[in-house]
C-alpha cells in the first residue's frame, strides 16, 4: 500500500516537473560538422534530462525548441559526445571529432561495468556496431575472428549447428571446453559439444538473432572471469542486447537476401576414372586367381565365366563399360546432385526509444536461409522487447523477453555413412541414375549397395523445432546515493522437437523409419546483488559487489522410434509404424541446483593505480557428496603510468597501462549425477520373454569435482601517436588441474574407466589486438589486428601418468601423454611405396604386402609393421591464430574486408581414411590422388597411392593426417549510405551493401570438407562443408 | 518503501536457498545405494548377470570356429577383424573380439561380485531362493572365468568387489588359482541349484548344467600344457570329469534328439539335448545376432532380412566340405552352399547358417530369436568318450556306442569299432561344425599345432595363413588393458 502511495507520488511529481520545463522557449538552429568540414548527418540531439530530441538532416542541419539554460547533447556513434549550454544565442554550429578511443567506453564485466581503461584484467571486446549491417546468421558466426585469444571454430557447416568457442586453448580433457555465456547477466546453462560435433542438447546461442546484440564481451582470464566461480575456467561471454535510450524513436528496418554455396567440392574419380580403376582391379584378381599363369586379362567375361563356372563381379568386368557410349550405364557426379545454390534472406525491424521514464527497445526478425546441400536449411523467428521503467529516479523495473522460434532441417547429411559421405564415396557408374537403388531399382552388380543419396535427402524429413523463450525481470534500487540493490529472475526455456522420418523406397533395407525427439530445457535463476559505489577525497575510488545466486536447470527428454517399416511411405507419424522400438523409446528427467555466494572489491587511486579482487563461493548438486562446496579467488593490479607526473611532459604516449592478474575458476562438467553409482538396463530372455534386469553401470566417487584452473595473466596497453595506433598485449599461464578425467581402469573392475578428478594441462600463450587509424580523414582507413598463439602441455595424468591413447576405429591414433600438447597424433608413418626391391629385401610389411602396396616405417625395428610402430607426429592445436580487418570509408561508401586464419595445426581424417583406406577395393569411389597411383613398376604414378589391390591391412598412418592451416575471407562488405542522395525529413538512413561471406579462402586438407570439422571423437568423419555467400542488403533507418 | 524492497529481496533469497537441494538424486536412473535390498531386486540383478552371456556365441564364433580348420574366412576385398583371427596373425593384440572377451566377462564378474556381497538373510528372507541365488551368481562366474582362462590363459583373479583404483594393482593370476575359484564356484553351485526350472525362470542354470560344465572344466583343465600358460595344466583329472558326465547321463533328464535338424529348430527349443543355453527372443530387444555373422549380408538381403554394411562372407573351409559323406544330412543343416543375390546372380560360396530359418526373422538381424546351446547331450556324451580315452580308462563301449549313433542319426551307414581320439575329433567336427567347439576340442586332446598345420598345407591356397604354433592356443591380452599401466600385465608369448 505504502509502496502504491510512493509510486503515484513520484510520478506526480515528475509530471510537474515536466511541465515547469516548458517555460522560455525559444527555436534554435545549427549546423555539425565533422573533423573535415562535412555535413554530419543523424546526429542526435537531446534536451539533456528530458526526452526532447531530434536529429540532423542530410546537411547536417538542425532546430529545435529550447529553454535558456537547458543543454544540447550531441551525440553520434564513433564519435565524442558534446554538450552545448543554451545561452541567449539562436545558432549553435558545432564540429564533432572523432572518438580516438575506447577507452572511455564503457563495457560490460561480471555483475556489473567498467570504464575500458579502468580494466585490470583480461577482457576482448568485440565491436558490434556493424553486426546488424553484417549477413550473419548466428552470435557465434560473428564472433569468428573479432578478438584475440577467442578461437571461434566452426567444426560444422550444417546451418543452425552451434560453433565450438575456445578461450585461450582448451585446458580440459573430458569436460566442456566451452565458455559460460551470460546474456544481458542471465548466466546460460552450458553445454558441450557432442563427440559427434553437435549440440544434440541445445546450445546456450541458440536462436539469439546477432541483430538484437548490443555489445560482445569475453572474460578471459581467471581475474575477469572468477567472479562466475566454478563455470568460469573457459572463459564467459557476456552478451548485452539493445536497450532502449532515451529520445525520439529510432526505427531500423535491415534485411538482406543472398545465395550460397558449398566452399568446397572434394576431388573424386569422375565416373571414366573409375571405370579405368575397376578394370584395372578386376583384371589383376583375375590374372593372380591362380599360380599358374593361366589366366589372362585379355580373357572376355564369357571365357572367365566359362572358366570359373559362375559369375563372380571380382574377376570379370561389366562388358558396357567399354563399349562406346557404355549402353544401358549412367554416369553420375553425386556431390554435384547433392550440393546446391541455396537462398538466404532475412529481414528485421526494430524501434528503440524512450523517456526518463519507460526506455523501450524492441525488435523482430526473420531469417531463411537454404543449405548448400538438398534438405539443409534453417529458418528463424525471433522477437525481442526489452523494457525498463523507472518510476522515481531510485527505482527501476525491467522486463527482457525474447521469444523465438526456429526450424532446422537436416536430413542427415554430416557424418560417418551420413549422405554426404556416401555422395563421395557412391559407385559414379550405375544402371538408373539418380534414382540408383531406390524403389524396384537394385544394386549395380559392381557398385556399393547404398541408395541414392540424393533421392535420401529428398524424400528424408529430419526437422528440428525449437521454441525458446529468455524472459528477465529485475529490479533496482537505489537505497542511499552509490548504494544499489539489485534483484533479478531469470527463466529460460527451450521446447524441442525432432522428427526424422525416412520412407522405404530410399531406404536401403526399403523400410521406412522414424526416430521422434522431444526435449524441454528450463534454467531459473535467481540473482541479488548489492553494490556500493563511492569516490573519496576525489582521489580513492570504491566500487563493492556482494551478491548471492540459486539456479535450477531441468531436462527432460522424450524419445520414441519406429521398428519394422511402416504400413504406408505416405503417412510419417509413428501410429503408422509397424512396431516401436523399445531400446529407442523413453523419457528420462535430470536436474541440478547451484547456489552461490559472491564479492567483489575495485579500488582505484587517483586514476593511477586499480586494484580489483574477488571471490567465489559454489554448491552443486553435481559434486560429490564430501566435496558439495567450491571457492574461487582472484585479484587483479592495474598502473595507469600515463597518469603519473613524470608522464605529463611527454606526448608520446597517449595510453600506457600495466595490469597483472591471478585467479582461480572451476569447471563443473561433472555429468549430472556422475558421482553417484547407478544401475543400468540389461534384460535377459527366460522362459520366452524378456525378463527385467539391471547392473551396476559406474562406480560411485564421492570426491567427484570441478576442475581447478588457475591463471596468471600480465598485459600491457599502449597508445601511441595519439592513439592513432593503439595495442594490447597478454601474455598468460593457465593450469587446468584435477582434470575430470575418463581415466582408463583396467576393465577387471567392471568398467572401461572412471571420472576422477587428476591431471593437469597448462596452456601459455600471447595475445595481440592492434588498431592502427591510417588514415582518419576524408578517406578513413582502420585496421584491427588479431594474432594470438597458445601452447598446450599435458603435465599429469591418472595414476603413474600413464599416457590415454585415443581414437576410434581400428587401433588408436591419439595420446594425451605428459609434457605434450593434448590429443598428440600417434600414428605410423608412411614412406612412400614398396618396390619389388623392397620385398625382396625383406623390408618389414604390414601383414602380406607386395610390390606397389604402401611402405611405412619400422620403427620399433621388428621386422614387421604393426601398432608397435606408431610415432609421436605432431598436434592438431594451431600455433598461430590470426584476423586482419580492414575498414574504409569515403564520402558514403565504406568497405570492410576481414580474413582470418591459422597455422600450424593438424587434423586427422577418419574421413580421408574411410574414403581412400587401404585395400578398399573398386567399389566404392575414392579421391582424386588415386589417378596417379602406381601401376606397375615402370609407371609408379606419384609415390602416394599404392597399386589398386592392395590386401594388406589398415593401420593409422600419415596417410590421413593432414595440415589444418587455411585462410579465408571471411567477410568483404562494401556499402554505400544513399542518405546523402535522397533528401527527405522521414528518412534518416539508409545503407545499400553487397556482401560476399567466406567467398575466398584456401586449405590443404583434400582428405574432407573443412579443416576445422570435429564430429566423431575429436576427428572428422565426414564433416559438413561451410558455406559462402553473396548477399545484398539495405539498412534503412527512419 | 526501501525496508520493504530489501525484505522482498531477501525473502526470495531465504525462500529459495536451501542446501539440501544440494543432493539430488537421479529420477530416471536407479541410484545404485539402496538396489540389493529385496528378493525381487535380486532377481533383476541376478537377470542382469545372466544378460551378460547374450555377448558370448559371437565372440566363441570369431575367436574359436574362425581360427579353426573349419573355417577359410579370408576376403578378396577389404580386411576384417576375423580375418588375422583367421590367418594365425601374430599382432591382434588390437583385435576387438579380443576386448570384447575380456571386457564382458569381466562386467559379468562385477555383476556376480555385487550379487555375491550383498546377498544375506535380511534382503532375500527365504532360505531356498537365496541358495539358489547364490548359486546362479557361483554358476555364471564361473562360466565367465572359464571363458577368460579358455581365451588368455592367466588373468587377473577377482573374486570381491573392488574399486577401479584397486584393481590397479592386480595383476594376473596363475591359471591353476583360477581353476580353484572355477570348481569351487561351480560345486558350490552343483549343490545349490535346482535339478530344473520351469515358467519364467526356465533357461537358467540348473545342477544339472553346473555338474556338465566342472566335466568339462576337468577335461580342458587336464589336457596337455603345451608348455604355456594355458587353459591345460595337465592335471590328471580324468576320472573328475568321467564321474559327473556319467552322472549327467545316467541320472540327468537329457536324451538324444532323434533327428540331428530338430536340435536348432525354433519352434523346438528347450528340447532334450540342452544342458545349458543361452536364451533369446526376437521382438523384445534380447535378441541374437549370432545367426547372422556367420552369414554373408548379401544373403541375408536376397532375403529380406540383411542390413547393408553388414557381414562379410566368412567361408567355410574346403576340407571340412570335403569330409562330409554324401549320405550325410548334417552338412545340410550346417552349412549353406552358395545363394542367388538380389541381382539374381548365383553367388558360389559356402558358409554357415546352422542357425538361420528364413521363416523366423526378426525385425533385424539382431533379432533372431533362438536360443544358443553352450552344452548339450550329444557333447556330455562325446566329451565323456575323449576324457575315456585321454586317461585310458577302457570302457571303449562307451566311446564306440555314441559315435555310432550321431552317425546313425546323421544318415551315415555302417558302425565304427576301437574309435581312438583322431577318430572320435573326426566325428565330432562333422557333429558339431559351427557350434565353435572345434578349438577347444582340437587344444584338449593335444592335436591343435599338428592338425592346423596339415591342413594350413592343404587348404591356405592363397598362402594367408601363418604356421601355428604352441603360443596361439591362447590369445594375447588386449593392448588396451596392457597400457592401462606398465607393468601391470605382461603380454603372452608369441604376440605383440
Amino acid at each position: 500500500m505504502k509502496n502504491k502511495r510512493t509510486l503515484l507520488m513520484s510520478f506526480l511529481m515528475l509530471v510537474l516537473i515536466h511541465a515547469s520545463s516548458y517555460s522560455q522557449q525559444k527555436t534554435i538552429t545549427g549546423t555539425v560538422l565533422d573533423s573535415s568540414s562535412l555535413p554530419m548527418i543523424g546526429v542526435n540531439i537531446v534536451i539533456k534530462g528530458t526526452n526532447s530530441g531530434t536529429a540532423t538532416d542530410f546537411d547536417g542541419n538542425y532546430s529545435i525548441l529550447v529553454s535558456e539554460g537547458q543543454t544540447l547533447v550531441y551525440s553520434y556513434l564513433g564519435y565524442e559526445t558534446k554538450e552545448r549550454l543554451i545561452g541567449s544565442s539562436t545558432t549553435y554550429n558545432l564540429t564533432m571529432k572523432a572518438s580516438s578511443t575506447d577507452l572511455d567506453e564503457v563495457i560490460v564485466v561480471g555483475y556489473g561495468s567498467q570504464k575500458k581503461g579502468d580494466i585490470t584484467s583480461s577482457v576482448a571486446s568485440m565491436k558490434t556496431d556493424l553486426l546488424d549491417q553484417r549477413p550473419v546468421a548466428a552470435v557465434d558466426q560473428a564472433m569468428v575472428g573479432q578478438m584475440a585469444g577467442v578461437r571461434v571454430v566452426q567444426t560444422s557447416g550444417v546451418p543452425g549447428q552451434g560453433f565450438n568457442v575456445q578461450v585461450r586453448g582448451a585446458g580440459s580433457i573430458s569436460a566442456s571446453n566451452q565458455p559460460l555465456y551470460v546474456i544481458d547477466g542471465f548466466p546460460i546453462d552450458q553445454q558441450t559439444q557432442s563427440t559427434s560435433g553437435g549440440y544434440g542438447s541445445g546450445n546456450p546461442l541458440d536462436n539469439i538473432s546477432p541483430n538484437d546484440i548490443e555489445s560482445i564481451q569475453v572474460l578471459k582470464d581467471a581475474a575477469a572471469a572468477a567472479i562466475y566461480g566454478s563455470r568460469a575456467s573457459n572463459g564467459v561471454v557476456l552478451i548485452t542486447t539493445k536497450k532502449g535510450k532515451s529520445g525520439a524513436p529510432v526505427i531500423n528496418f535491415n534485411t538482406y537476401v543472398g545465395v550460397n554455396k558449398t566452399v568446397k567440392k572434394l576431388d573424386v574419380l569422375s565416373s571414366e576414372e573409375w571405370i579405368e580403376r575397376a578394370s584395372e582391379a578386376i583384371d589383376y584378381n583375375w590374372v593372380n586367381s591362380v599360380t599358374d599363369g593361366s589366366r589372362n586379362a585379355n580373357q572376355t567375361s564369357a571365357e572367365r565365366e566359362a572358366i570359373l563356372g559362375s559369375f563372380n563381379r571380382n574377376f570379370i568386368k561389366d562388358d558396357r563399360w567399354a563399349m562406346p557410349g557404355h549402353p544401358g550405364l549412367e554416369f553420375v557426379d553425386w556431390q554435384d546432385e547433392l550440393f546446391r545454390t541455396g537462398l538466404v534472406k532475412n529481414y528485421q525491424i526494430s524501434a528503440r526509444g524512450g523517456t526518463d521514464n519507460i526506455k523501450y527497445y524492441v525488435g523482430a526478425d526473420h531469417l531463411n536461409k537454404e543449405g548448400v546441400a538438398i534438405g539443409l536449411g534453417y529458418k528463424r523467428y525471433s522477437a525481442r522487447a526489452n523494457v525498463e521503467v523507472s518510476p522515481n529516479d531510485k527505482l527501476t523495473f525491467g522486463v527482457n523477453l525474447a521469444p523465438s522460434y526456429s526450424i532446422a532441417s537436416n536430413p542427415g547429411v554430416e557424418g560417418k555413412d551420413q549422405q554426404l559421405h556416401l555422395a563421395v564415396s557412391a559407385t559414379p557408374v550405375n544402371e538408373d541414375g539418380v534414382d540408383y537403388n531406390t524403389g524396384d531399382n537394385t544394386v549395380y552388380t559392381w557398385g556399393a549397395s547404398r541408395p541414392s543419396p540424393v533421392r535420401y535427402v529428398q524424400n528424408t524429413t529430419g526437422d528440428t523445432k525449437l521454441f525458446r523463450t529468455l524472459a528477465t525481470m529485475f529490479g533496482k534500487y537505489e537505497v542511499i546515493p552509490g548504494l544499489e540493490v539489485k534483484s533479478s529472475l531469470n527463466f529460460d526455456n527451450s521446447d524441442s522437437s525432432y522428427k526424422f522420418f525416412t520412407p522405404g523406397f530410399t531406404d536401403r533395407n526399403r523400410t521406412a523409419s522414424a526416430r521422434h525427439r522431444t526435449y524441454r530445457r528450463q534454467s531459473f535463476v535467481n540473482e541479488n546483488t548489492v553494490t556500493y559505489n563511492n569516490t573519496f577525497d576525489d582521489k580513492h575510488d570504491l566500487n563493492l559487489l556482494a551478491g548471492g545466486s540459486y539456479s535450477t536447470y531441468k531436462f527432460d527428454e522424450q524419445r520414441i522410434q519406429s521398428a519394422g517399416g511402416f504400413a504406408t511411405d505416405y503417412i510419417t507419424t509413428l501410429n503408422a509404424a509397424n512396431g516401436i522400438n523399445q531400446g529407442g523409446t523413453y523419457t528420462s528427467e535430470t536436474k541440478r541446483v547451484l547456489m552461490s555466494y559472491f564479492g567483489r572489491a575495485q579500488y582505484s587511486y587517483d586514476d593511477r593505480y586499480l586494484l580489483t579482487a574477488s571471490i567465489r563461493r559454489d554448491g552443486s548438486s553435481n559434486f560429490g557428496k564430501d566435496t558439495k562446496w567450491g571457492t574461487f579467488p582472484s585479484a587483479s593490479l592495474g598502473w595507469k603510468i600515463n597518469n603519473e607526473e613524470f608522464m605529463k611532459t611527454q606526448n608520446v604516449f597517449r595510453d600506457l597501462k600495466l595490469r597483472a592478474s591471478w585467479g582461480v575458476a572451476g569447471n563443473n562438467g561433472v555429468g549430472d549425477y556422475a558421482s553417484i553409482a547407478t544401475m543400468g538396463i540389461s534384460n535377459y530372455s527366460l522362459g520366452g520373454s524378456s525378463m527385467p534386469g539391471q547392473v551396476p553401470s559406474n562406480s560411485a566417487n564421492a570426491d567427484l569435482s570441478w576442475e581447478t584452473a588457475e591463471t596468471y595473466d600480465i598485459g600491457l596497453d599502449v597508445g601511441v601517436l595519439n592513439n592513432r595506433i593503439y595495442a594490447s598485449l597478454d601474455y598468460y599461464v593457465k593450469t587446468n588441474s584435477d582434470l575430470l578425467l575418463n581415466v582408463p581402469v583396467p576393465t577387471s573392475s567392471g568398467f572401461g574407466s572412471a571420472v576422477t578428478n587428476i591431471g593437469e594441462v597448462q596452456n601459455k600463450g600471447w595475445e595481440l589486438e592492434l588498431t592502427t587509424r591510417n588514415f582518419t580523414g576524408d578517406f578513413n582507413w582502420t585496421t584491427n589486428i588479431n594474432l594470438s598463439s597458445n601452447q598446450n602441455e599435458v603435465k599429469k595424468l591418472g595414476p603413474d601418468n600413464s599416457p590415454i591413447y585415443g581414437g576410434s576405429f581400428d587401433i588408436q591414433h591419439n595420446v594425451l601423454q605428459v609434457g605434450l600438447p593434448m590429443y598428440t597424433l600417434f600414428l605410423v608413418q608412411r614412406d612412400g611405396i614398396l618396390s619389388q626391391e623392397d620385398i625382396d629385401n625383406g623390408y618389414p610389411t604390414l601383414g602380406n604386402q607386395s610390390a606397389g602396396d604402401h611402405k611405412y616405417v619400422d620403427f620399433d625395428g621388428n621386422g614387421s609393421i604393426g601398432p608397435e610402430d606408431r610415432q609421436l607426429s605432431g598436434d592438431p592445436n594451431p600455433d598461430l591464430l590470426w584476423s586482419v580487418n580492414n575498414t574504409f570509408k569515403y564520402k558514403g561508401f565504406d568497405l570492410s574486408v576481414l580474413v582470418q586464419g591459422q597455422q600450424g595445426g593438424l587434423i586427422y581424417s577418419t574421413f580421408g581414411r574411410a574414403i581412400n583406406r587401404t585395400s578398399m577395393g573398386f567399389v566404392e569411389n575414392t579421391v582424386g590422388r588415386a589417378r596417379d597411383r602406381w601401376r606397375s613398376a615402370e609407371s609408379p604414378g606419384a609415390g602416394v597411392e599404392g597399386k589398386v589391390n592392395g590386401s594388406f591391412g589398415r593401420i593409422k598412418n600419415t596417410d590421413w593426417l593432414y595440415s589444418s592451416d587455411y585462410w579465408r575471407i571471411r567477410n568483404i562488405t562494401l556499402g554505400y549510405d544513399l542518405g546523402a542522395i535522397l533528401k527527405s525529413k522521414s528518412i534518416k538512413g539508409l545503407r545499400v551493401y553487397v556482401t560476399m561471406e567466406n567467398w575466398f579462402g584456401g586449405d590443404k586438407y583434400s582428405g574432407g570438407f573443412n579443416p576445422e570439422a570435429v564430429n566423431s571423437s575429436g576427428d572428422d568423419y565426414g564433416g559438413f562443408p561451410l558455406s559462402r555467400s553473396i548477399i545484398s542488403g539495405l539498412n534503412f533507418t527512419f | 518503501m526501501k525496508n520493504i524492497f530489501i525484505t522482498a529481496i531477501l525473502s526470495i533469497w531465504f525462500v529459495s536457498c536451501s542446501t539440501d537441494e544440494l543432493d539430488q538424486s537421479p529420477i530416471s536412473d536407479l541410484g545404485a545405494n539402496g538396489f540389493y535390498s529385496n528378493t525381487e531386486e535380486f532377481e533383476i540383478a541376478i537377470n542382469g548377470a545372466y544378460s551378460t552371456l547374450r555377448f558370448f556365441p559371437d565372440t566363441q564364433f570369431h575367436l574359436q570356429e574362425v581360427r579353426s580348420d573349419n573355417m577359410y574366412a579370408i576376403t578378396e576385398t577389404g580386411v576384417r577383424p576375423f580375418e588375422p583371427v583367421n590367418n594365425l596373425d601374430n599382432s591382434i593384440a588390437t583385435n576387438t573380439y579380443l576386448s570384447d572377451v575380456w571386457d564382458t566377462n569381466f562386467e559379468g564378474i562385477l555383476r556376480v561380485n555385487t550379487i555375491l556381497e550383498s546377498l544375506n538373510d535380511n534382503v532375500v528372507s527365504d532360505q531356498a531362493t537365496r541358495e539358489r541365488m547364490e548359486g546362479e551368481a557361483k554358476f555364471l562366474r564361473a562360466f565367465f572365468y572359464f571363458d577368460l582362462v579358455k581365451t588368455f590363459g592367466k588373468v587377473p583373479l577377482i573374486d570381491q568387489v573392488y574399486t577401479p583404483a584397486q584393481t590397479l594393482e592386480i595383476g594376473r593370476s596363475d591359471v591353476s588359482e583360477i581353476y580353484n575359484l572355477i570348481v569351487s564356484d561351480l560345486n558350490a553351485a552343483i549343490s545349490l541349484l535346482p535339478p530344473s526350472f520351469s515358467g519364467n525362470q526356465l533357461g537358467k542354470a540348473t545342477s544339472w548344467a553346473a555338474k556338465a560344465m566342472l566335466g568339462k572344466v576337468y577335461l580342458t583343465k587336464s589336457g596337455p600344457t603345451y608348455g604355456i600358460e594355458g587353459p591345460g595344466l595337465n592335471s590328471g583329472e580324468y576320472n573328475l570329469a568321467i564321474d559327473l558326465f556319467d552322472d549327467v547321463i545316467n541320472n540327468g533328464p537329457f536324451d538324444y534328439e532323434d533327428d540331428y535338424a530338430t536340435i536348432f529348430d525354433y519352434d523346438n527349443e528347450n528340447n532334450s539335448e540342452i544342458i545349458f543355453d543361452i536364451q533369446y527372443n526376437s521382438g523384445a530387444e534380447v535378441g541374437a545376432d549370432y545367426p547372422s555373422i556367420t552369414v554373408p549380408d548379401a544373403y541375408l538381403r536376397a532375403n529380406g532380412a540383411g542390413f547393408t554394411n553388414g557381414e562379410d562372407n566368412k567361408r567355410v573351409s574346403e576340407d571340412l566340405i570335403n569330409s562330409y559323406d554324401l549320405l550325410d544330412v548334417r552338412d545340410d543343416v550346417t552349412i549353406i552352399d552358395g545363394y542367388t543375390d538380389e541381382n539374381n546372380i548365383f553367388n558360389d560360396v559356402t558358409f554357415y547358417g546352422k542357425y538361420i530359418d528364413l521363416n523366423f526373422k526378426g525385425r533385424d538381424r539382431f533379432d533372431w530369436g533362438l536360443n544358443y546351446p553352450v552344452i548339450r547331450y550329444t557333447d556330455v556324451q562325446l566329451m565323456r568318450a575323449e576324457a575315456i580315452l585321454m586317461s585310458n580308462t577302457g570302457r571303449q563301449t562307451d566311446v564306440d556306442t555314441p559315435v555310432n549313433f550321431i552317425r546313425t542319426r546323421a544318415g551315415l551307414v555302417g558302425n565304427l569299432a576301437n574309435v581312438d581320439i583322431d577318430g572320435l575329433l573326426a566325428e565330432k567336427r562333422l557333429e558339431f561344425a559351427g557350434e565353435n567347439t572345434r578349438w577347444a576340442d582340437l587344444v584338449r586332446t593335444g592335436k591343435v599345432v599338428q592338425v592346423m598345420n596339415a591342413w594350413i598345407t592343404n587348404d591356405d591356397v592363397s598362402g594367408k595363413i601363418a604356421t601355428m604354433k604352441e603360443d596361439f592356443v591362447i590369445y594375447p591380452v588386449p593392448s588396451n588393458q596392457i597400457t592401462v599401466k606398465e607393468g601391470l600385465y605382461q603380454q603372452n608369448e608369441g604376440y605383440n
